[in-house]
């Protein structure tokens, strides 16, 4: 669990919940009730730190760093049940996936996830086809009488990855 | 009807063999598939989507498009895929808006997507009553004598307002499709929990879920013959961390775990040895014995 923290209520973003809401529309947090239904569904619900309700709580209360800093946006392993089960059509999922992104702009990603951008900008796949893998997989694939691959077109997913605003973490990492 | 086969990344280039399955069983009941050029990832629906939701949506909108050029719907194999280009297509064709601004960056290299293509996991097409009338016709290997276990996982069934794929507390499809070949199918209280494949941070997380699940399954009145998987991300976390773990428990777990595909196409008709049944961390010796005694 976190430990307590004491703020003043000029020290809290109030903003944030509208942050949110704003890009969830229908699904917005702010119909949250603090049922619990999702936390007691929740796969890693022991695992966490702060548990699902607790987050949209967080985020209602304007504790945005502490929301953006928590494990618990991390370690969830998208099962959707929270979403699924939720009575007041809350996507808690989508949501996190949201703070996630809000995390990654303030440099505040964990490497089993950046890495996956990386990947897919030098690849088109999320797996490694270059070199001596590609050759591997390729004759694996012509041994059981599969078609030949088409390879990804590179230049327009490399396009798009730029275009969105991951093109300095595809690179950045693959200079690292 | 033709489809346009959207392979994705894990199973082509890591489990091929879970490919042949599905493209030798799409082949016995005449489904043509039409490859995709070009295609990327679809793009991955945890990280990916973790990382950035634009980058994730207009790659998936991209794959879209190349469908939509084609004419044709998507045939997804991968439920990271399913979910990812389902999601995406729902996505967009709630919030015009957002296509907008998707369709801009689409433009300048050359496509645009306006919400025509459907996405598609095998499992629904299959577990409709016209194709399981027709397997239950031509089927080759009844699996009579076969309990199965069905693992559905998350992605394929949930949020259930976007995926519209089956009851999302007791889907039933995949039972189905296996019922029609033949087969039991038993019903157990870890039915659908996760698989704990996309909980990256802790790879503890993963290992109890297995735990719990396969213990489960080794301790049911009527012993279990195999667990049966759609998605590739689920498939090979069962079957990896089910030997790690009964090598470090001392617990006797030993459940094989196939993807649908294969055991379809055992049942209509495919020769063991041209399936790559053996290619897994738990031997599916006991099962491999009884199909052919």
């Amino acid at each position: 669990m976190v430990e307590m923290i004491k703020k003043n209520a000029n020290e809290l973003d109030a903003n944030f919940r509208y942050e949110i809401s704003e890009k969830v529309g229908a699904k917005s947090l702010l119909k949250c009730i603090q049922c619990g239904v999702c936390s007691s569904g929740c796969t890693v619900t022991e695992y966490v730190d702060m548990q699902p309700h607790r987050v949209v709580a967080s985020c209602l209360l304007g504790l945005k760093n502490e929301v953006l800093s928590s494990q618990a946006i991390w370690t969830c392993s998208l099962c959707h049940r929270c979403t699924e089960r939720c009575p007041k059509n809350v996507d808690y999922s989508f949501i996190l996936a949201l703070l996630r992104n809000m995390a990654v702009k303030e440099g505040k990603i964990p490497k089993e996830y950046s890495g996956t951008v990386v990947t897919i900008y030098n690849n088109g796949y999320v797996v490694p086809y270059t070199g001596g893998l590609k050759v591997n997989v390729d004759r694996r694939r012509t041994r059981m009488g599969l078609p030949e691959l088409i390879p990804p077109d590179l230049e327009e997913i490399r396009y798009i990855i730029e275009e969105t605003g991951l093109g300095d973490l595809a690179k950045q990492e693959q200079g690292d | 009807m033709e489809y346009a086969l959207f392979l994705g990344c894990t199973i082509p280039l890591k489990l091929p063999h879970l490919e042949k399955a599905f493209r030798d069983v799409a082949s016995i009941l005449n489904v043509k598939l039409k490859e995709m050029e070009g295609v990327s990832c679809c793009p991955e629906p945890v990280s990916l989507q973790s990382l950035n939701i634009d980058t994730w949506m207009t790659l998936g909108a991209r794959n879209l498009a190349i469908a939509e050029k084609m004419g044709l719907n998507i045939m997804t194999i991968c439920s990271g895929c399913y979910e990812t280009l389902k999601t995406v297509s729902v996505l967009l064709e709630e919030d015009k808006e957002y296509l907008a601004k998707i369709n801009d960056i689409l433009k300048k290299i050359n496509y645009k997507y306006t919400g025509k293509t459907k996405v598609y996991h095998f499992v629904e097409l299959f577990s409709q009553p016209e194709w399981l009338e027709k397997m239950k016709n031509i089927l080759v290997k009844p699996l009579d004598d076969l309990n199965l276990a069905v693992h559905y996982g998350c992605h394929l069934v949930r949020p259930s307002k976007i995926m519209q794929f089956d009851h999302p507390e007791k889907p039933e499809k995949i039972d189905i499709i296996l019922r029609a070949l033949g087969a039991k199918t038993v019903e157990f209280a870890s039915k659908l929990e996760c698989c704990g494949y996309c909980a990256r941070l802790q790879d503890e997380i993963g290992e109890k879920l297995v735990e719990d699940k396969m213990t489960e399954l080794c301790e049911l009145e009527e012993e279990v013959d195999a667990l049966i998987a759609v998605c590739p991300a689920c498939t090979t976390q069962y079957d990896r961390k089910e030997k790690i773990i009964a090598r470090k428990s001392g617990k006797k777990l030993d459940i094989p775990v196939l993807y649908l595909a294969e055991i379809m196409a055992y049942a209509l008709g495919v020769d063991l040895q041209d399936l790559s049944l053996k290619n897994r961390s738990v031997k599916p010796d006991k099962l491999i014995n009884k199909l052919t005694t």
